[in-house]
C-alpha cells in the first residue's frame, strides 16, 4: 500500500500559511517602495534608517527588560501559586484559583484602566517599574496554568524518597522537584514573555514619559510617521535573531549521546 | 565549561543586566511631550534642547479618545500635549488646560491669522496650532474620465466598487454636509437628515468605509477614487505618478493639532518655551518639510521650498480655503451625529 499523502500536504500547507506572510515582510524590508503592493526594487534603506532611529532601538530596549523582568517574577510567583493549588485544597484556595483565571479572560482595556487608576491613586509614578508589574499580573495566570497542567502527574513520591535519604526540604525542592518542573516552568516563561513583548492596551495605560515600548511606538507610528518600513526592517531582524537563539537552545538542549 | 554550566551563566548574567532600572538624567530639567510618534524633527527638538540645556522625553499615543482616556484617570508626567483641535476643546472643557501666557510666547505673531480666525480658540488662549492638513479626495487620472474637483465624484457609478470613504463620522457626514453647502459642524437636525442621505447615496457606490489601506490600495490601483488624509496621500502619492489629490471645491475639513499645556504640569516656563520654539519661523519651516504637513505659520511660509509652498493641497488657493474648516467639538451635540451615523452604517 502507498503511504497515504495527506500528512504530507497538511504538513506543507500549514507551513505555507505559517511562514508566506513572514517571507512576505523580510521580503519587503528590502524594498525601496513604502508601500507593500508595490516593489520599487532592492534596497538596504529601511535598515539604514532604523540605525538612525535611537528612540525606536530605545522602545525595543524597554519592551525587551519588560519583558525578562515580567516573565522571570512571573516564574516564580506562577510556580508557586501552581503549588498552593496543587497541594492544599480548601475554600480558600477555591477563591484563590478563581483570582488566579480571572486575569485569563478579563478584558485587556478593563486591566490597563484599573491598573492605571490604582497607580495614580496610591501616587506612584508611571515609568518601566510600573509596566512590568502590570505584565506580571497577566503573565503569573498563564505560567500557574502550565505549570499546574505539570504537577497535575508529578509524582511526589519521588520527594518523599529524597526527603527519606536524608535531603532537608529546600535540597530536595533544588534537586528534585525544581529539575523535574523545569520544562513546564520554563514553558510558561516562554509563553509569558511573549505576551509582555506584544501587549498592546495595558502597556498604554500604564506606561510614563519616556517608557513606549516597541508595540506603542508602532501603533503611534501607523497614524503621521513616513518611516513605518523601519518596522519591517526591525522585524526580519528580530526574526532572525529567534530562529538563532532557538537553533542554539535546540543545539544546547540536544540530549548528550551516551559514550561508552 | 559544560552544557549547563554555560546554560545557566549566561541566562544569569543575561537577567542581571535586562532588569529594568531607573536611571534619572541627572539635575538636568526634562520636558516631556505627549505626542504623536514622528511629529517632531530631530533638528527642531536638538535645537530646543541646546537653547535650554535640557531634554526633550516623547511619550507617543495613537488617538485622541486613547490620550484623553489616560489623562482624564490622572496620569500625569506631561508637560506639552498635541491632540486635535477638537480633543484640545474636551481637555479644556474638563478644565485640564493651562492658561497660555502670551508674554511668553513673543512668536505667537507668526501664526497665520486666516487659519486662526476658523479655529476654535481663536486667541489662543488655551492652545497653539501646531500642523495642519486637508481632508481630500484622490484619483487615478489613467483609470477616472474626465474629473470635477467636487465631492459629486463619489456619486459616479461607474466607479461603483473601486472607491473607498473614510470609516469616520465627522469626516463623511461632515463632507457630505460641505457638499449641500452646509457648515461641516453644522448641528441642525434638518441639514443632517440631507447630509445623511447624501452619504447613504455615496455609501451606494464604494467598496468600504476605510481608514488605513486606502493609500496602499489607491497606490497599487486597487481603487480609483478615496478620501483620505492630505498627510497620507501625498506621502502615497510619492510612489505612484497617477495619483491626483484635490480638495473638493465646496471645501472640505482642514483638521489641525494643537500645541497645549496640561494644567499639572511640573515645567511652565520650560512648556512655554517650547511652543515659543515651534513658532519661530525658521524652525516651523524646517519642522513642516520634515513631517510633511502645513504649520500655520505665516512667517514660515516664506522659507519653505518652492516645491513644498507651490502644493495647491496643502495651500489651496483663498477661494477653497476659505471654504475649509477645522472639525470643532460637538459637545452635547453628538448624540444627533451617532444617531444619523448608525443610519448611514446599517442602511443597505
Amino acid at each position: 500500500m502507498k503511504p497515504s499523502r495527506v500528512p504530507f500536504v497538511t504538513l506543507v500547507i500549514v507551513l505555507v500559511f505559517l511562514y508566506l506572510p513572514i517571507a512576505f515582510l523580510v521580503m519587503n524590508s528590502c524594498n525601496t517602495s513604502r508601500f507593500a503592493s508595490k516593489w520599487g526594487g532592492f534596497s538596504l534603506r529601511w535598515y539604514e534608517r532604523l540605525f538612525e532611529r535611537q528612540d525606536i532601538i530605545a522602545a525595543l530596549g524597554n519592551s525587551l527588560k519588560i519583558a525578562t523582568a515580567a516573565s522571570i517574577i512571573s516564574m516564580v510567583l506562577g510556580t508557586a501559586a501552581a503549588f498552593a493549588l496543587e497541594r492544599h485544597r480548601s475554600r480558600l484556595q477555591d477563591a484563590h484559583r478563581l483570582l488566579i483565571t480571572v486575569p485569563l479572560v478579563l478584558p485587556d482595556i478593563l486591566m490597563g484602566m484599573s491598573l492605571l487608576l490604582l497607580f495614580v491613586s496610591l501616587g506612584v509614578s508611571l515609568n518601566l517599574i510600573t509596566i512590568t508589574v502590570a505584565h506580571v499580573t497577566f503573565c503569573l495566570s498563564y505560567v500557574a496554568l502550565v505549570v499546574q497542567a505539570r504537577l497535575q502527574d508529578f509524582d511526589f513520591n519521588t520527594v518523599e524518597a529524597a526527603r527519606d535519604l536524608g535531603a532537608t526540604k529546600l535540597q530536595a525542592f533544588v534537586k528534585v522537584t525544581l529539575p523535574l518542573l523545569a520544562p513546564g516552568i520554563l514553558a510558561g516563561g516562554l509563553l509569558a514573555f511573549t505576551l509582555s513583548i506584544d501587549d498592546y492596551v495595558i502597556t498604554y495605560f500604564v506606561k510614563g514619559p519616556g517608557s513606549d515600548t516597541l508595540p506603542t511606538l508602532v501603533y503611534s507610528m501607523i497614524k503621521k510617521s513616513k518611516d513605518l518600513p523601519v518596522i519591517n526592517a526591525l522585524s526580519s531582524l528580530m526574526l532572525a535573531a529567534t530562529f538563532i537563539v532557538v537553533a542554539v537552545s535546540q543545539r544546547l538542549t540536544r540530549p548528550t549521546p551516551i559514550r561508552d | 565549561m559544560n552544557r549547563r554550566h554555560f546554560i545557566t551563566t549566561s541566562a544569569a548574567a543575561l537577567a542581571a543586566t535586562s532588569l529594568p532600572s531607573c536611571n534619572s538624567s541627572g539635575k538636568k530639567k526634562t520636558l516631556t511631550v505627549f505626542t504623536w510618534a514622528d511629529y517632531l524633527s530631530e533638528n527642531a527638538t536638538a535645537g530646543f534642547e541646546k537653547a535650554n540645556d535640557c531634554t526633550v522625553v516623547i511619550d507617543t499615543f495613537d488617538s485622541n479618545e486613547a490620550m484623553l482616556a489616560k489623562l482624564e484617570s490622572g496620569a500625569t508626567g506631561y508637560d506639552i500635549l498635541v491632540p486635535s483641535s477638537y480633543a484640545v476643546q474636551a481637555l479644556n472643557r474638563k478644565s485640564m488646560l493651562m492658561p497660555l501666557d502670551h508674554s511668553k510666547l513673543p512668536n505667537l505673531k507668526n501664526v497665520d491669522a486666516s487659519y486662526l480666525a476658523k479655529a476654535a480658540d481663536t486667541k489662543m488662549e488655551f492652545s497653539v496650532p501646531y500642523m495642519m492638513a486637508p481632508t481630500c479626495l484622490c484619483y487615478l487620472e489613467s483609470k477616472v474620465s474626465n474629473p470635477v474637483e467636487s465631492w459629486s465624484m463619489l456619486d459616479r457609478t461607474d466607479l461603483k466598487g473601486r472607491v473607498t470613504l473614510l470609516d469616520d463620522m465627522r469626516e463623511v457626514l461632515g463632507a457630505a454636509l460641505k457638499f449641500l453647502g452646509h457648515s461641516l459642524n453644522s448641528t441642525d437636525p434638518a441639514q443632517l437628515a440631507a447630509a445623511r442621505d447624501v452619504a447613504i447615496g455615496w455609501k451606494k457606490n464604494i467598496a468600504k468605509f476605510e481608514n488605513e489601506q486606502y493609500k496602499t490600495g489607491i497606490a497599487s490601483g486597487e481603487f480609483f477614487l478615496v478620501q483620505g488624509y492630505a498627510g497620507d496621500l501625498l506621502q502615497a502619492s510619492e510612489e505612484n505618478e497617477d495619483m491626483r489629490i484635490f480638495i473638493p471645491q465646496e471645501g472640505s475639513a482642514f483638521s489641525c493639532d494643537d500645541l497645549c499645556i496640561p494644567k499639572n504640569t511640573t515645567q511652565p516656563d520650560l512648556a512655554h518655551a517650547f511652543i515659543d520654539h515651534l513658532t519661530a519661523s525658521e524652525v516651523a519651516a524646517e519642522n513642516m518639510a520634515w513631517i510633511g504637513y502645513r504649520a500655520p505659520n505665516s512667517a514660515a511660509y516664506a522659507q519653505l521650498s518652492e516645491d513644498f509652498r507651490g502644493s495647491p493641497v496643502l495651500f489651496p488657493p483663498d477661494g477653497i480655503f476659505s471654504k475649509c474648516e477645522p472639525i470643532a467639538d460637538l459637545g452635547d451635540k453628538l448624540p444627533l451625529w451617532t444617531s444619523e451615523w448608525d443610519k448611514v452604517k446599517t442602511a443597505v
